[in-house]
């Protein structure tokens, strides 16, 4: 191995004339967790499946720890964990049956299997929960429970394809909590989300747009490229027009409104938040903010 | 290799445990056929039983009189004497009779004088398969009951012999088609649904990820419900002879070796259908019509194959359940050996081999 978990060189994949994924590239270092971001449709899991050895490529070739995932994809199994899109475990068994069935299917023997139960059951917080039916689980809990199953036999490499989608926030923590922890021990995460607060705490983000692989970098790095222009924040006692009207001037690239606050992309030689905040009026209070990736997204995607 | 049957293991484990969670399989599997095969087999009866016939006694002579008496001793009719013909056409439509017996006038002194004579059977025809058998039994009545001339002697006698059902009831011959008949489609179905909804369900997806094998996947799902038809076999063979005193002539064990096969192909029947259908209410269908029809039409359950047109005989080629149907009659009653069914058991073997590879081709590419 030379130090890389995950490495996809020119990777494609069409359904018939579609180009779902168009040669994609990237590297990507053990224990590193990537966010994976994109809209729906953008490719992502695709990009996912082809990664997990669930879909061949159609061009194009791609590692995972180590390995070929053409070639050698019944070794590559064994390495990855999967959670996939949709919940898939076995709503009508009990918690702990999920566990002892995915853990033999990953050819755990029981013993093994009943041990590091135990263990990713105290390290996702769901002890006490064996012997509850998986469908009366909430969704978050659900998608520890399927986490916990994907980790039963120790992958060097865990998929989580929009593991949070549909879970309430504070389980959302709970869940990237564990993401950090699986990182510290050296597992590589490589996930999905909707979420872009939570591709803040990704180490590096992928940004795929219509199957091509637009932005690769760090957060800071991203917003840094992407997003030349100044952010300023606006709030208080703002005209009802004042987006519309904003947005008619020279030098302000972007408008957002969040009730009643108001996100400005501007061109730092003509604005910035004294300039703005005269503009405005008074009543108004407006400072500089640090970009967000949802800034990044919009300039990526929007262009 | 052991880790591959671990895991097949463990696959068949967790299809017990969702059979065990939903008790309603079990239901479908075991308790369906045997009231199935109660109804049936009280039902579907070919048997005359007191059929009501009309006597319509025109002669009144000592012959007429024991040709009546003739009739009414076998348990197959009941005669009601009538004077003539008339309301016979109301009654037909009432299915108040099913036919008349019509004795002509002069019968007994013909008879005494070595004459021919002729007795009239008017018979309500549109269910033809009740019809010939009233034939059949009144020319024998009719026959055996007429005195033969004095020293005359009859050139040809045929003594009818009729082995391996010598009462000729119904249910020892619909029995074992029955049986066949319930094991396809519930050997379909079950495994029809059961793949089905891993699909739905979209745990297949994560099965495919980890290092469990397509032919441990469906191994490991066939194996239980396997199990399963093995053990309604064993209960529709049990009632079969305890209630309708089927009986039980050559070995079990071959009864089983064929029982397997035969639901070795169905399972793999089922198998396909799941593979292509990919959701339970299409699967449902597909696999309710591909095992009810076949095996009820097509497998000399019911209507015997040679009586058929040359294409559908040339179809229930590919029917296991027509191997099946033979191979259990003949075992069961005939008390037939490994010698004399082991085609039947072949052909099914083959059914099972080429339908489990196709739908094993099939699940492989659907991924990948």
């Amino acid at each position: 191995m030379n130090g890389f978990s995950i490495e996809a060189e020119e990777l494609s994949r069409s359904f018939g004339e579609f180009r779902a994924v168009d040669r994609v590239s990237f590297r990507i270092a053990r224990g590193e967790i990537f966010g994976f971001l994109g809209a729906n449709g953008a490719g992502k899991s695709t990009t996912i499946r082809m990664l997990t050895g669930l879909l061949a490529p159609t061009s194009g070739t791609a590692r995972v720890a180590g390995h070929d995932v053409s070639r050698e994809r019944g070794t590559v199994k064994t390495l990855i964990g999967y959670v996939s899109q949709k919940f898939s475990l076995y709503l009508d068994l009990p918690a702990w049956e999920n566990v002892l069935f995915f853990g033999r299917a990953y050819g755990l023997t029981l013993g093994e299997v009943r041990k590091r139960g135990e263990e990713m059951f105290s390290a996702t917080g769901l002890s006490g929960l064996e012997s509850s039916l998986t469908a009366a689980l909430p969704g978050g809990t659900r998608q520890r429970l399927a986490l916990a199953c994907a980790l039963l036999h120790h992958p060097a490499v865990v998929f989580l394809d929009e593991p949070t989608a549909g879970v309430d926030p504070v389980a959302r923590r709970y869940f990237w909590q564990l993401i950090r922890s699986l990182s510290r021990e050296g597992t590589t995460v490589f996930v999905t989300t909707h979420y872009l607060d939570e591709a803040e705490d990704c180490g590096r983000v992928g940004l795929m747009a219509e199957g091509h692989l637009v932005a690769l970098d760090t957060p800071a790095a991203l917003k840094k490229a992407h997003v030349p222009e100044r952010v300023l924040i606006a709030r208080g006692q703002l005209r009802r027009s004042a987006a519309d009207e904003l947005r008619a001037l020279p030098g302000v690239v972007d408008v957002q409104t969040f009730g009643a606050v108001l996100h400005l992309r501007v061109d730092r030689k003509r604005w910035a938040a004294p300039s703005l905040q005269s503009w405005l009026g008074p009543g108004v209070v407006v400072e500089e903010g640090e970009p967000s990736l949802e800034d990044v997204f919009l300039a990526v995607a929007g262009r | 290799m052991i880790a591959a049957l671990a895991r097949t293991v463990a696959i068949a484990g967790k299809e017990v445990l969702h059979v065990r969670r939903d008790p309603r399989t079990l239901y479908l599997a075991l308790i369906m056929p045997v009231v199935l095969l109660l109804l049936f087999g009280y039902a579907v009866s070919f048997d005359l039983d007191h059929a009501p016939l009309r006597l319509i006694d025109q002669d009144g002579s000592e012959s007429s009189r024991l040709l009546a008496r003739a009739f009414s001793r076998s348990t197959e009719f009941d005669l009601f004497p009538a004077r003539d013909d008339e309301g016979l056409e109301r009654e037909f439509r009432r299915n108040r009779t099913l036919g008349a017996l019509i004795v002509p006038r002069d019968y007994g002194r013909d008879l005494c004088r070595g004459r021919r004579v002729r007795v009239e059977l008017v018979l309500d025809a549109a269910d033809a398969a009740t019809a010939n058998q009233i034939l059949a039994k009144a020319e024998a009545i009719a026959l055996s009951a007429s005195p033969r001339p004095e020293g005359a002697i009859t050139p040809v006698e045929v003594r009818v012999r009729t082995r391996y059902n010598p009462e000729e009831r119904s249910a020892v011959f619909v029995v074992p088609g029955l049986a066949a008949y319930l094991l396809a489609i519930s050997a379909v179905l079950l495994t029809a649904l059961a793949i089905a909804g891993e699909w739905e369900r979209g745990s297949m997806e994560q099965l495919f990820a980890s290092s469990v094998g397509r032919l441990e996947i469906i191994l490991g799902k066939l194996l239980p419900y396997l199990a399963l038809g093995m053990l309604q076999l064993l209960l529709v063979l049990a009632v079969g002879a305890t209630v309708f005193e089927v009986p039980i002539r050559g070995s079990l064990l071959l009864i089983f070796c064929a029982g397997a096969l035969f639901l070795a192909g169905m399972l793999g029947q089922g198998l396909l259908i799941s593979v292509l259908a990919r959701n339970q209410l299409v699967a449902t269908q597909a696999g309710t019509l591909s095992s009810m029809l076949p095996s009820l039409l097509l497998s000399g359950m019911v209507v015997p194959l040679d009586n058929m047109p040359r294409v559908l005989q040339w179809l229930s080629n590919v029917v296991p359940a027509r191997y099946f149907v033979h191979a259990l009659r003949a075992v069961l009653l005939k008390g037939a050996g490994p010698s004399l069914v082991w085609p039947d058991l072949a052909a099914m073997a083959a059914f099972a081999v080429v339908i489990v590879t196709l739908a094993t081709l099939r699940f492989r590419r659907t991924v990948a």
